[in-house]
């Protein structure tokens, strides 16, 4: 372990407590949803030459690396779209890794290319949440289906990133962050985070994996997907 | 403020859904992040772009905050935080939610291929439509029409003694076009290899795809039959989401099927029928497929690739397009044996962008077409379909289902696209080479015999026909057509003088336009029907106005004898009203 303020030490396991307390509502919320019957579907294969359960299942599975696979993310407006996606939720997964190694090796993340990385997805992913929070305020359509957890949920997202920024600039010591209470904000609001994931929209990625392979073995049975274009226009 | 309390409705709404959700239902209730990328897939947004509640999640969002509010953790504890605050508790709430699941969604799925999530919305607002359905809360059209289906076994209320007529209308017609009887229609054949089934709109409104399917099969020389019962492969609980309706009707089927001893169950060209007989009704009867189930359009194109039928496609030259049901292509993986048909019997065939499962619905799916207060919406809804069908140059539009034969045809007329809607029975049975194949030994007349015509050059010579039409041209069209027929044609151009003449001349049947000024189309039928003199004449009613079917058969008098739409095809009209006037006087005798 490296040698840290007493504060810092009470963030850290505070920290460590919230992840334990996500892994066991996590395994509650996944026990939640086995608990409902899985439906199947007893008519005859649809389109065996095209499809299949299996097929469908894992084309739909890795559907969120195959921007082509969907008319939404397939056009040049959907396709932004989905280039911000993949920014936003790259900058969460530095997001958690700050966290964690700056816990455990911070000396890591003071790597040039480890920070410089780590700095670059994370500001992306700012910036990518300043344009989702306006998007969600902005636009007629957003605000009509979005509901408090929505507008929440982002906004403590996009702080986080804010903060997150600032913590690997503290750790290399770079735009002026000097002042430990950075880290130790951040390690806060990263337990608060994962303490409130599993109640809250954020915990889609955990249901991701569920809802992708059941409507892709569906339509994959009847033959349907992955979906058959003619040539273009 | 205090919210008011549930009423019983919704209590029994949330007790029904308790028993829907499945884990792949839950999965599609808790994944969905709000993210609006369906939003683009839904022919509703891109014809209301301003109307933001058009998007598919904020339908889908009906069934989420009941979801929520009962079922979730963050919404029992915290309702207002995830929206459950917002589920419904009155009835006045269910009105709202009825006009939103019924009359803003086709439940054509497309929204689901387009999100990240794998949300199945259609799924959920399906089962909204259940939970509505399940309390009495659903369209008049929607009630009418699982009421026919629960109680006659059909969702159009054909009977069966006009059902049964309708085949030996079609046999007669056969007979006559081929000069012999083999091709007549059989019915409830035991051992027969093939149960042929059928949507109930062709009796009623397009007796001639039965007719047309017959002929393929004789030519064919396919065992076959038509079965007395169980023969509507449509199935409104797809529609109006009530699982249990799906069961029985799908259970109908099958238990003829089996009763038949039947080797297969083939399917007319319709979509929801197929999805309903072929992949969903096992699941709503909670049996495993009594004997295979094919499309007719699967059928067809063996008997062609087996030369048990030859066609020449010269016959079929124009240009044509091929519109994919949301229920076969998407639901059903059921899109390339049409294309291939297609392109044996027919000469030009232009592909529509986007198709196959991408395809946009014809705007006439999810029971559209019987809601006749959501039409407005509906038609401009279509104008995504219009532009793909305008930018086909095709003049025929061709599609394997009749809820888009209805859908397509009334977005034409209203996009004045100027093309004509078919499906590929129509164009095998044109393009078929009957002297190719198998026909009954000819008997060799003698010389000084005259064989008879085929076609009675004036079926309708000695009849008195009475016109009613407000519009001058399709006043003279209709009587130009009965007059070629043989016919003497009265006419009137408003309701008023079609009662008064109808008393004085007493027609053997009253043409009558539903559309127009003054007394209209509804109320003249209505005088007519309660009126003594005249409530015997038969009545055909001819419009150009679909949605107003509904709003007749609604009437608390007997049904017109006759329905046809606009454009009317004229060799359709003048058999029609043959027939209606042969069947009135078989009834009367």
């Amino acid at each position: 372990m490296h040698d840290v303020s007493p504060a810092l030490h009470t963030a850290e396991i505070i920290h460590w407590i919230a992840l334990a307390v996500m892994a066991v509502v996590y395994s509650l919320r996944i026990r939640w949803l086995l608990s409902f019957n899985l439906a199947r579907d007893r008519s005859v294969p649809g389109n065996p030459a095209q499809s299949n359960a299996k097929k469908g299942a894992r084309h739909s599975l890795f559907n969120v690396a195959m921007p082509w696979s969907m008319e939404s993310t397939r056009s040049r407006k959907g396709f932004g779209f989905y280039l911000s996606f993949v920014v936003f939720h790259l900058g969460v997964v530095a997001g958690i890794a700050l966290a964690f190694v700056s816990t455990i090796a911070p000396d890591v993340l003071r790597i040039p290319a480890v920070a410089t990385t780590m700095l670059a997805l994370i500001v992306g992913a700012f910036l990518v949440a300043l344009y989702r929070i306006a998007r969600r305020l902005l636009r007629p359509l957003m605000r009509l289906i979005s509901t408090p957890d929505d507008y929440f949920s982002l906004i403590m997202l996009t702080v986080w990133f804010g903060l997150g920024a600032c913590t690997q600039a503290h750790l290399i010591g770079a735009w002026g962050m000097t002042s430990e209470a950075i880290l130790i904000a951040y390690l806060y609001l990263t337990s608060f985070f994962l303490l409130y994931v599993p109640f809250s929209k954020i915990s889609h990625y955990l249901y991701y994996p569920f809802t992708r392979i059941y409507i892709g073995r569906a339509l994959g049975h009847r033959g349907s997907y992955p979906v058959v274009r003619g040539e273009e226009a | 403020m205090s919210r008011p309390a549930k009423t019983h409705k919704v209590k029994m709404m949330e007790q029904q859904l308790a028993k829907k959700l499945t884990r792949q239902v839950v999965g599609s209730l808790v994944g969905c992040v709000h993210c609006g990328m369906c939003n683009d897939a839904c022919h509703y947004v891109l014809a209301f772009p301003d109307d933001p509640k058009m998007t598919p999640s904020y339908k889908a969002d009906q069934l989420r905050k009941l979801f929520k509010a009962n079922f979730d953790w963050t919404g029992k504890a915290i309702p207002w935080w995830v929206g459950a605050d917002k589920a419904p508790l009155t009835d006045d709430d269910l009105e709202v939610i009825k006009d939103i699941s019924f009359g803003t969604c086709t439940n054509c799925r497309r929204c689901t291929l387009s999100c990240p999530m794998g949300v199945d919305t259609a799924t959920l607002n399906r089962i909204m439509r259940g939970l509505l359905s399940h309390v009495g809360v659903m369209p008049e059209g929607v009630r009418v029409v699982s009421k026919d289906q629960w109680e006659l076994g059909n969702q159009m209320g054909v009977l069966k003694e006009d059902y049964v007529d309708t085949l030996e209308w079609m046999s007669e017609e056969l007979e006559e076009d081929l000069g012999h009887g083999e091709a007549a229609i059989p019915v409830d054949k035991a051992g027969a290899k093939i149960m042929y089934c059928i949507n109930p709109r062709e009796v009623k409104y397009d007796p001639r795809t039965i007719k047309e399917a017959a002929l393929i099969f004789w030519a064919a020389g396919e065992s076959w039959t038509m079965p007395s019962e169980g023969w509507d492969n449509t199935n409104f609980g797809l529609f109006s989401g009530d699982d249990g309706l799906g069961g029985v009707s799908a259970r109908r089927e099958y238990d003829k099927a089996r009763q038949l001893g039947v080797e297969k169950i083939v399917i007319s060209e319709c979509g929801h029928g197929f999805r309903s007989t072929r992949c969903e009704g096992v699941n709503w009867a909670g049996e495993q497929q009594p004997v295979p189930m094919e499309s007719a359009v699967m059928t067809m194109l063996r008997f062609i690739k087996e030369g048990r039928i030859k066609v020449d496609p010269t016959r079929n030259p124009e240009r044509v397009t091929f519109h994919d049901s949301c229920n076969n292509a998407r639901s059903c993986g059921f899109y390339e044996e049409p294309r291939e048909l297609l392109k044996l019997v027919t000469m030009d065939f232009q592909e529509m962008y986007p198709n196959r499962a991408e395809n946009y619905c014809c705007t006439g799916g999810g029971g559209a077409m019987s809601m006749s207060e959501y039409t407005p919406r509906r038609l401009e809804s279509a104008k995504v379909k219009a532009d793909q069908i305008r930018a086909t140059g095709a003049k025929v539009v061709v599609t394997s289902c009749h809820n888009c034969v209805d859908g397509l045809s009334d977005l034409i007329k209203h996009y004045g696209l100027g093309c004509e809607v078919k499906q590929l029975v129509n164009l095998v049975a044109n393009a078929l080479v009957l002297d190719e194949v198998k026909e009954p030994e000819a008997v060799p007349a003698p010389a000084e015999i005259e064989v008879a015509p085929v076609a009675v050059a004036s079926p309708l010579a000695g009849r008195k026909i009475l016109v009613v039409d407000d519009e001058d041209d399709v006043r003279l069209f209709l009587t130009t057509v009965f007059e070629d027929a043989g016919a003497q044609v009265l006419t009137a151009s408003d309701g008023d003088t079609a009662v008064a003449v109808a008393r004085e001349h007493q027609p053997d049947l009253i043409s009558l336009d539903l559309s127009m000024p003054g007394k209209d189309g509804v109320e003249t039928f209505v005088e007519l029907r309660r009126t003594p003199e005249t409530e015997e004449i038969p009545v055909c009613v001819v419009t150009g106005h679909p949605e107003f079917r509904q709003v007749i058969y609604d009437r608390p008098v007997a049904p017109p004898e006759g329905y046809l739409g606009k454009p009317v095809d004229e060799d359709k009209l003048v058999a029609y009203a043959h027939h209606i006037i042969e069947h009135r006087e078989a009834k009367v005798h």
